[in-house]
């Protein structure tokens, strides 16, 4: 007898691998201390620059801060971003959607030149341009991103709901003299989420890039905060001499994206296989 | 005579196509589809009712009306003696419950991420039908009137062919206990051999519990098996009405004889190669003035494009609306 529900055997490869990454990835963020070999902040001035050895995996960087250790603290900082940068958005952005495409008309319309408003800004420059209004930092980011990111999650859910809508079972809630609440959000909704939870998972491997681009420009997480995006901008002035400092880090972002990618793809098999 | 427990009188309904900014500013007029042009009719208690024409004549529309999935533009239903459009809250509920619609597609009338038993379950609870504790027991009941095996309840749609699929349609309508029926095209999407089982199955039901039908469909065999009374409609307009063996023996509205004319015939010898009725249908968008199927009579006199004909006596529950008082069918 195997131990191993038949269930889980039956589930696409990309969602367990892109689930174990992140399972992974998650436990780390959360007890980084007891993985990570060394103090992310302590310096040791002896060991400037180290390349890779047994004593330090991944190198030392130029105030001879542990590189692995760093890297695992990042993971802290990194998955939060993924998570707050894209709960909001995700949330807000499908209840409006899910009103807008049900209701249409006029909201409908307005919803329309809204998104064309943010679609013709660079997400990134607009993102940039709020946050040097408010000010560096990790919570002037989410709400940067938040203030922006809800709309592309209310686009594609109104596009779904409103197919929907039109399809008879929706019909049947209404002659059935259902209230407007318990179809849009007990019928339709959970016929037209699957898009957006797909997106989602992506937005969360591309949240992690903002970060770390923000973090890279100085807008995002400040040094001496171990994050991925500040490592890879503290070790560009060594890139000839000392490529550890910045190498890993990236290494981590590929494979937390790579992550989050596997996880939608398997999540967007699951979901359409149901219906 | 039966009084009417619902009816429609004199309703209307268009739908606008969206003005673009560039037609306000020319002052275009809004245009629109004329889906229902005044259709008048009453269906009495516990016959059924079969409601006929081509495609795009607003039968579909008509129906949606009825159980006010639409509102009417002009004129009114009305049921058990109110406006259902004043209807509001709780007693627009009790409407919903008391006239109910079973619908065309049986692929997406269904909500694909629910059990029966939750799709069945819900119309009970939300109408209160039933304590909670009686709930199971209630499905399993509807399940058996629908001929579903018990352990349907805990399969979802995708699990189901087209006809049992219809059949739990009439499951959901069923729950919560209404009077009127109202069939969009109940079989049409289905396979001859299923729309029997179907069809009979909804009959059997209108017996054991005096359920009133109407019943719309484009199949005139169907209708003619089923239908007490028969009410033809074109573009948007109910042309003629009858019990059903007058409307199909005696049929007194030109257009009426050109759909009979136009129906297969199974018999080789009754087979004819005349046209009942020349042209294509007018567009709904711009209708024709005076009777609207002057276009395509071949009867048409002068009159005809200029006055609107009103539904007349043609015999006993006979109503034709026709200039000619008698059209004989052209030889």
């Amino acid at each position: 007898m195997s131990h191993i529900p038949r269930r889980a055997l039956s589930l696409p490869r990309p969602l367990l691998l892109g689930g174990a990454i992140l399972l992974a990835s998650t436990l780390v963020a959360a007890f980084p201390g007891a993985v990570a070999p060394y103090d992310p902040l302590a310096m040791d001035y002896v060991n400037l620059l180290a390349p890779p050895s047994a004593a330090h995996p991944f190198g030392t960087d130029n105030f001879g801060r542990d590189v692995l250790s760093r890297v695992l603290h990042a993971y802290t900082i990194d998955m939060q971003i993924a998570l707050f940068a894209t709960l909001f958005p995700f949330v807000f952005g499908t209840l409006v959607g899910a009103v807008v495409g049900y209701v249409g008309g006029t909201p409908e319309a307005v919803f329309g030149r809204v998104v064309d408003a943010v679609i013709t800004f660079p997400f990134l420059v607009l993102v940039i341009a709020i946050v040097s209004v408010l000010g560096p930092g990790l919570g002037n980011m989410y709400i940067a991103i938040g203030v922006v990111g809800w709309v592309f999650y209310a686009r594609i859910v109104a596009a779904e709901v409103k197919v929907q809508t039109r399809l008879d079972y929706a019909d049947a809630g209404r002659a059935m003299g259902y209230t407007h609440a318990r179809i849009v959000f007990r019928h339709l909704l959970p016929n037209a989420i699957t898009p957006a939870v797909v997106y989602w998972m992506t937005d969360m491997a591309l949240a992690i890039l903002l970060g770390s681009s923000l973090g890279y420009l100085g807008l995002g997480a400040q040094p001496p905060a171990a994050e991925w995006g500040v490592q890879i901008a503290d070790g560009k002035n060594f890139m000839a001499t000392a490529w550890w400092i910045s190498v890993f880090p990236g290494i981590a972002i590929v494979i937390t994206g790579l992550g989050f990618s596997l996880l939608g793809d398997g999540l967007a098999e699951v979901l359409r296989g149901r219906r | 005579m039966v009084e009417a427990l619902l009816s429609a009188e004199d309703v209307s309904k268009d739908f606008a196509f969206p003005r673009s900014v560039v037609d306000l500013l020319r002052r275009r007029h809004v245009t629109a589809v004329h889906a229902l042009n005044g259709v008048s009719l009453d269906v009495r208690r516990g016959e059924t009712l079969g409601i006929v024409g081509e495609s795009g004549c607003g039968k579909s529309t008509l129906a949606r009306c009825l159980v006010r999935l639409h509102d009417c533009d002009r004129g009114r239903v009305v049921f058990d003696g109110t406006d259902i459009a004043t209807l509001r809250g709780a007693a627009r509920r009790r409407f919903n419950a008391r006239v109910q619609m079973i619908f065309q597609d049986p692929y997406s009338s269904l909500n694909p991420r629910m059990s029966v038993r939750q799709i069945l379950s819900e119309a009970l609870r939300v109408h209160r039908m039933r304590p909670a504790g009686e709930i199971d027991g209630r499905i399993a009941e509807l399940l058996e009137m629908v001929r579903l095996p018990a352990d349907a309840a805990d399969r979802h749609p995708h699990a189901f062919s087209g006809g049992q699929r219809q059949r739990i349609g009439i499951a959901r309508a069923l729950a919560v206990e209404p009077e009127v029926l109202v069939a969009d095209e109940l079989v049409s999407a289905l396979d001859v051999s299923v729309q029997a089982q179907v069809v009979n199955l909804l009959l059997e039901l209108q017996d054991r519990l005096d359920l009133t039908i109407v019943f719309v469909a484009h199949d005139l065999r169907l209708v003619r098996h089923i239908s007490h009374r028969v009410a033809v409609m074109y573009l948007g307009k109910v042309v003629e009405v009858a019990p059903t063996e007058a409307l199909f023996t005696d049929p007194r509205h030109p257009y009426t004889q050109a759909l009979l004319a136009a129906a297969p015939e199974i018999d080789p010898g009754r087979r004819s190669r005349r046209a009942g009725a020349r042209g294509e249908l007018p567009s709904p968008i711009d209708l024709p003035p005076g009777c609207l199927f002057h276009t395509r009579c071949p009867h048409a006199f002068d009159r005809c494009p200029r006055d609107v004909p009103e539904l007349g006596p043609r015999g006993p529950g006979h109503a034709a609306a026709c200039h000619l008082d008698a059209p004989a069918p052209r030889p």
